[in-house]
């Protein structure tokens, strides 16, 4: 019916179809259907140039190599076309080939479409010529746009009573629902004509809402009648969705455009319009009117934190395979969630399973039904498990929470919690014996900070330290304080020390005196060798004195020393040294060079020049 | 006269009440320990914003530690104060450079906020004698500056007073070395003091914070920082502060957008 045709054209055309049934109804009788026919026929025998019909060449058996005419005159619009076709009835196998050409005319005049030639069981068979009348007719382009046109001036004159015969209307099941709850929206069309054709113009963008067409409806469109305005209608339901609001709001749904044509009923013309009947056919578009659907947000009150959105009326069920396995085998755990509502939106589940278990992403299985009355049916998540050490787990409760339309509360529900066994898994022989496969990286769970510090707070003041305070450097000065300190005792202990050498210096005149007075008194009682001892001793502790030396430490190189140290002339020491060695030999062997009197000045004199010159 | 003295004295009877029994009350249950003690077993129930509150008393009360900072950075970190968090982590790094707790707590926290700042790498010596004077609080390196200069005294006493030319000198060099370790550590601790002195940084406390050119409201906008984000303090102008981040970025901020540590 696309094609588009002029009024007095498809009058005439009508009138040849009916010429053409009327022959062939006559003609049937003597037709055999067992002889394999080869015929050639056209759409019209009366065409205008530009104006396209078609030429079909039918066979009522196999045939092969087929020969198309010469179609010089015309313009090949499309074919050849090919449609074959088989049928069986009582064991009779029936074949029927046809091949078809969309011509159009170039130049007017009567023109012939020639033989076409086929093959068949090595016979060839052959199509009667056809002859074609081509009137003169508008160009194409023309012509269409005048017919576009006279059209939309028909649609114009018919609009009027069209409204009435024939309606689309929106129908939704709930105006006020929650946000992901269900509404059918039903597209109904209410005619009181006859339609010929239609067409869908634009579909509704329905934004803001997620939809599900319902899929059980039948082929053919049931018709039924119902009352609309005090008018009867025949109704059908051109198109049935399931939508579900995606966020809340006032949400529009927008109009749907279908186009139709209707046949109405028109003058007779003639006899044979009269005998038949007389109707044209008219184009018509219509649109539905807007509804608003309003949405409410599910409340905030009583969410679970573990809502995702389901919104409906769900149960949930879990099945695990087995209880007891061994490591690395592989085990099934499905959860069945059953229900209505937005179930295809439901993403995951967040199932709690044992971290030793490697997961995979779950296969999900779909029976789900869009039915008038709603998105309904279940959804199985199947989770493959495998569990890689051997231990005691335990699969805790899934819960799944949603919101129930009915009620209108959220409701948790949970599956039971499965306890399963794993026991030790066979060790595979490809892994060698030194290798760790047993061994698994720890893995990290999650990220927190650390725990409090408990125990002493050892709170101190704001702004308080140790380091820097009075105490610290007192603390600090203390230790060298102390060095000081214990500095100053040792120097004033060897002060005194010194004191007493120097005490020891001053008297040791005296002493040696004292020495040599005991020794003159030696001397007197004659006792030469006590003498001798008492001068000796004199001068060795004379000496041990002043150079602060003790008397077993002196000999002959240390007093030498001690004495050049404090400047004494070496005359002197010489003299000393020969005095100390006459009183050594004395006191051993009797000594002739010098008397006893003589050795006591001596010494005295030494003693006093010593005196003298020592600092 | 007499009507007067009879309606001061219930008064006055009532300030003695007010001046004698309130500060009991106030101090006498509220003894900083026992608060922070408090605020640890409500902190270990879960109950976050019990323990903030109760660990911010004894921060009132003029007392603190690297401990309480800690904790009371925990306790803002699970209240999800992420800003406050850090701040108290910088301020218990500042008394105890050495914890490893605070420096994993600050690491986790600052994963958290909003501005990633590459730190400009340190040259390895600089980097090494930090590790040196942060390796102990100030408090720590004072003590043992103490016990070393102490023990080196005692050893110079026993040089000078010591008869034996082995025990002199062996008591001699061993001061000469504990001294001289002593005063190294307290010029660690004094290092470790300056650094933290010269080092002033900030926290930013707003979301997002517009760093400037200059200090001027019209000044070009060089940087966005957001809540958390640290920042060095170099110069504080009235009510602006130049601020340079650890990436080297440089910019003037309002005061009120950030609080030093």
């Amino acid at each position: 019916m696309s094609q588009k045709i002029g009024k007095q054209k498809m009058f005439k055309r009508i009138k040849v179809s009916y010429l053409l049934i009327m022959v062939l109804l006559l003609c049937s009788g003597a037709l055999s259907a067992q002889r394999v026919q080869f015929n050639a026929s056209v759409s019209g025998n009366d065409v205008a140039t530009g104006e396209p019909f078609r030429v079909t060449f039918a066979i009522n058996g196999n045939g092969s190599r087929f020969t198309p005419p010469d179609f010089t005159g015309f313009q090949i619009l499309s074919g050849p076309n090919v449609s074959s076709s088989i049928t069986s009835i009582n064991g009779n196998t029936t074949v029927s080939n046809s091949y078809s050409y969309d011509l159009v005319a170039v130049k007017e005049g009567i023109l012939t479409i020639g033989s076409a030639f086929i093959m068949v069981d090595e016979r060839r068979l052959n199509t009667n010529p056809i002859r074609i009348r081509v009137s003169k007719g508008q160009p194409m382009q023309q012509n269409s746009q005048q017919q576009q046109q006279r059209q939309e001036e028909m649609i114009q004159d018919n609009t009027e009573d069209l409204s009435k015969a024939l309606l689309l209307r929106a129908e939704v099941n709930k105006t006020n629902v929650y946000q992901g709850e269900q509404i059918l929206l039903s597209y109904k069309l209410y005619t009181r004509a006859g339609i010929v054709d239609s067409r869908v113009d634009k579909l509704p963008d329905l934004n803001g809402f997620w939809t599900e067409d319902v899929k059980n409806q039948p082929q053919q469109v049931q018709w039924r009648t119902e009352t609309y305005k005090g008018l009867k209608y025949n109704v059908a339901d051109v198109k049935q969705m399931i939508l579900f609001a995606e966020h809340s709001g006032d949400i529009k749904i927008n109009p749907f455009e279908m186009t139709f044509i209707v046949r109405v009923a028109a003058p007779a013309r003639d006899i044979m319009e009269q005998f038949f009947g007389s109707y044209k056919d008219v184009k018509y578009a219509v649109k539905s009117i807007p509804v608003v659907v309003h949405v409410k947000p599910l409340p905030e009150a009583g969410k679970p934190a573990g809502f995702s959105g389901a919104v409906g009326k769900f149960s949930i069920q879990a099945r695990l395979d087995k209880k007891e396995l061994k490591a690395n085998e592989t085990l099934n755990y499905s959860v069945k969630l059953t229900g209505s509502g937005n179930i295809k939106l439901i993403n995951t589940l967040n199932v709690n399973l044992p971290a030793d278990f490697e997961k995979y992403d779950p296969k999900v299985t779909d029976t789900i039904k869009e039915e008038t009355n709603g998105v309904r049916g279940n959804r199985t998540y199947s989770y493959l498990l495998i569990p890689r050490r051997q231990g005691n787990y335990t699969i805790d409760p899934l819960e799944f929470s949603y919101f129930d339309t009915s009620t209108k509360k959220y409701v948790t529900i949970a599956t039971k919690a499965f306890a399963v066994k794993v026991n030790k898994g066979l060790v595979e022989n490809n892994v060698t014996a030194f290798s760790d496969a047993d061994q698994k990286d720890i893995k990290k769970l999650d990220k927190d900070i650390r725990s409090i510090k408990t125990g002493n707070a050892g709170l101190n003041k704001i702004g308080e330290r140790f380091y820097g305070s009075q105490g610290y450097w007192l603390l600090l000065l203390s230790g060298p304080v102390l060095c000081a300190l214990a500095f100053g005792f040792r120097n004033r202990n060897r002060k005194i020390n010194s004191d007493v050498v120097r005490v020891k210096n001053r008297r040791a005149g005296k002493v040696a005196a004292r020495h040599l007075a005991n020794a003159q008194k030696q001397l007197a009682a004659k006792n030469t060798a006590a003498f001798y001892e008492a001068i000796f001793k004199g001068l060795y502790g004379y000496l041990s004195d002043k150079l602060n030396l003790a008397v077993a430490d002196l000999n002959k190189e240390s007093i030498v020393d001690g004495l050049k140290d404090r400047e004494i002339c070496d005359q002197l020491i010489t003299k000393l040294l020969e005095t100390l060695d006459l009183c050594e030999m004395a006191r051993y062997a009797p000594v002739t060079q010098l008397s006893e009197l003589e050795v006591l000045e001596k010494a005295k004199g030494i003693i006093n020049e010593i005196e003298d010159e020592i600092k | 006269m007499k009507l007067k003295m009879k309606l001061n004295s219930p008064k006055r009877i009532l300030y003695l009440i007010l001046f004698t029994v309130l500060p009991k009350l106030s101090f006498g249950s509220q003894q900083p320990d026992a608060l922070y003690t408090a605020a640890n077993s409500y902190y270990a129930k879960g109950q976050f914003q019990h323990a903030l509150d109760n660990y911010k008393k004894v921060l009132a009360g003029g007392t603190t530690s690297a401990a309480l900072y800690y904790n009371l950075g925990n306790a803002s970190y699970k209240t999800g104060d992420l800003a406050s968090a850090l701040l108290y982590y910088e301020k218990a790094r500042k008394l105890a450079p050495n914890d490893d707790d605070i420096y994993a707590n600050i690491r986790l926290a600052n994963s958290k906020t909003s501005d990633k700042v590459d730190e400009a790498p340190e040259l390895f010596l600089t980097s090494w004698w930090k590790a040196v004077y942060l390796s102990a609080s100030a408090d720590t390196f004072a003590i043992l500056s103490i016990v070393l200069v102490l023990a080196g005294s005692a050893l110079l006493v026993t040089y000078f007073f010591a008869h034996a030319v082995m025990l002199k000198k062996a008591a001699f060099y061993s001061a000469v070395v504990l001294l001289c370790s002593g005063l190294a550590v307290i010029f660690i601790a004094g290092r470790q003091v300056s650094y933290f002195e010269h080092n002033r940084q900030g926290i930013v406390f707003n979301s997002p914070v517009a760093v400037k050119s200059a200090p001027s409201d019209d000044a070009r906008n060089l940087f966005i920082i957001h809540s958390g984000t640290k920042v060095s303090i170099i110069d504080i102008k009235k009510d602006w502060i130049r601020i340079t981040l650890n990436n080297g970025n440089e910019g003037w901020m309002k005061v009120e957008d950030l609080k030093e540590i």
